[in-house]
């Protein structure tokens, strides 16, 4: 079943586009990641072209966060106030994010730079994750007692952190911490969002658990709750000076990712928080994988053809 | 029929090449001047039709609107691929396909080559700086995309002959075809002399709801814009209402 898409100018399938935006709901509901960074290449691998697909994807994404965020609100799984100062940092982040892409790509060599950095900052959280994940498993299950660093650098960090000025209670989450921490944080993610045009859900969620501190429990509500924002903030930029967002194609992964959300987010619930954070980790272990190859491996085309606007 | 004669066109093309004969000597149709996208497209032929009274090969070109491209070459820096060089193809054929009788073009690649007829003999331009190389070596790879979209077709056996004198050819446009008005020009060359030419215009446009989604994007953006997020908020509020009232928690 076809339909035309009127922005894209082509006709894609139906039932595809529909699994694909449930694909990106169901890690939406799960792990509180936008999901962006799977259904962006999926769409330009079906012939979307890439502006393209990058602002649709930020619209629905808005439909599947906000489906997701509904669900984590009934079970209290919110820390709003933990996300109120993510999301300024997030707007600040993305905006010098915006001139810093623009300022690099006139200076060149920019893709290369920030692959690389992807790479490593991926990869690095990742095996963190996945390590501690399975340590945890493996100690409940099978009491096996690994033994602690006594001093590790993110300590080290924390102990610097408790002395900055500005210290907030955040009762949700149970810790107190400098605003100056997640607002300096989000900047940061804001800023690579921008440079990689991507959700930064799963790059927020690593850093909740392991910088923040923040319970497991209300991680994926929490980050879900400032990606709507960020998601809504890229869609409308996008719309009004690309025209890059086609309503079309929005809307049939809207129904079929605010459905996977749902189910993602009851699936979640029904896996202890440790596997699922061992999930997450493979995850994204699996995407920085496929990244750090397709740095070394021939493309498939050795020539990239884009249509310019005149 | 008449009406699709474009006389100034026609007149241009007679002063260009002072051997013409007689302008009627050729005379075809297509069975439809539009192409209308609408949800359901996916794709478009059309029929071309027509009928020669002189000697001659006939030689068929339908071009597309023309669009600027981008060529970026992909570069190896320590074993990392990363884009590389970058050339910008100004006004090229985003459409661009072609039918000849003649089995041998090489008498008259000379009026092949002005009239920019085949693909070998499509005019690119580049910007000043890029050296002819350079040039030559994107613009082989921009043909060779286009290609591989089936946005160019080179077919020197789509001329299907019902008898001496009558013919015709299926044009094909592909799916992923751009907006705007297409020309199909119809030759009669015998030798290395244009002995008749005729031009039709094809119009592919987006209509019904396609077109006015379209219209709706570029002229009101900014409303746009809200109507896509307040579509998202209300479906993602929608679908964990209704996942609540039947499925329960």
């Amino acid at each position: 079943m076809q339909i035309y898409l009127p922005i894209a100018e082509i006709p894609v399938n139906v039932i595809v586009i529909l699994l694909l935006g449930l694909l990106t709901g169901f890690l939406a509901g799960m792990f509180g990641i936008g999901g962006g960074f799977i259904a962006t290449p999926l769409l330009m691998f079906i012939g979307i072209p890439p502006a393209i697909a990058v602002s649709t994807s930020a619209n629905q994404i808005i439909a599947s966060s906000v489906s997701g965020l509904l669900a984590n609100l009934r079970r209290g799984a919110v820390d709003i106030k933990m996300g109120l100062f993510l999301i300024i940092g997030g707007f600040i982040g993305s905006s010098l994010g915006v001139s810093l892409f623009q300022l690099l790509q006139k200076t060149g060599q920019i893709d290369i730079v920030i692959s690389l950095v992807y790479v490593i900052f991926l990869g690095s959280i990742s095996i963190m994750m996945l390590i501690d994940g399975i340590k945890t498993i493996t100690a409940k299950k099978y009491n096996i007692v690994w033994a602690v660093k006594e001093n590790s650098n993110m300590d080290g960090f924390l102990k610097w952190a408790e002395d900055l000025p500005w210290q907030v209670h955040f009762p949700k989450s149970g810790i107190t911490i400098s605003v100056l921490v997640p607002i300096t944080l989000s900047i940061g993610i804001g800023v690579l969002v921008a440079l990689m045009g991507i959700g930064g859900g799963f790059i927020m969620i690593p850093a909740m658990i392991y910088i923040l501190r923040m319970p497991s429990a209300v991680v994926v509500g929490t980050s879900l709750f400032q990606i709507i924002f960020i998601a809504c903030n890229t869609t409308f930029l996008q719309a009004v000076t690309n025209n890059t967002v086609d309503i079309v194609l929005a809307f049939l992964m809207i129904i079929s990712s605010s459905i996977g959300a749902q189910i993602g987010n009851r699936s979640g619930t029904k896996v202890d928080a440790d596997s699922l954070r061992s999930f997450l980790a493979l995850l994204l272990f699996a995407v920085c994988f496929k990244m750090f190859f397709s740095l070394f491996t021939s493309p498939e085309s050795l020539y990239l053809i884009e249509v310019l606007k005149k | 029929m008449i009406k699709l004669f474009t006389a100034s066109l026609l007149s241009i093309f007679i002063l260009l090449s002072p051997s013409i004969s007689v302008a009627s000597s050729i005379i075809s149709g297509i069975s439809t001047n539009e192409i209308n996208i609408d949800t359901k497209f996916n794709g478009a032929e059309i029929l071309l039709f027509g009928a020669k009274d002189d000697f001659g090969n006939i030689v068929i070109a339908v071009r597309g609107p023309k669009k600027n491209f981008l060529v970026t070459r992909k570069e190896k820096l320590f074993g990392i691929w990363h884009n590389g060089k970058r050339v910008k193809m100004k006004e090229s054929y985003s459409y661009y396909s072609f039918f000849s009788t003649a089995r041998d073009t090489g008498t008259s690649e000379q009026l092949m080559s002005e009239l920019e007829l085949g693909k070998n003999n499509i005019d690119f331009n580049s910007s000043a700086d890029v050296n002819p190389e350079d040039k030559n070596e994107f613009q082989i790879q921009l043909v060779d995309h286009f290609e591989k979209e089936k946005l160019y077709l080179n077919n020197s056996h789509g001329v299907d002959f019902l008898d001496e004198t009558l013919f015709k050819v299926m044009l094909k446009f592909p799916k992923n075809i751009a907006r705007g008005l297409y020309s199909v020009e119809i030759y009669l060359i015998n030798d290395n002399n244009l002995s008749s030419f005729q031009t039709i215009p094809i119009y592919v446009n987006q209509v019904g709801l396609s077109a006015r989604v379209l219209d709706f994007a570029y002229q009101q953006s900014f409303l746009y814009g809200l109507l896509s997020i307040a579509l998202a908020l209300v479906v993602g509020w929608l679908a964990n209402y209704l996942f609540f009232r039947f499925i329960g928690k």
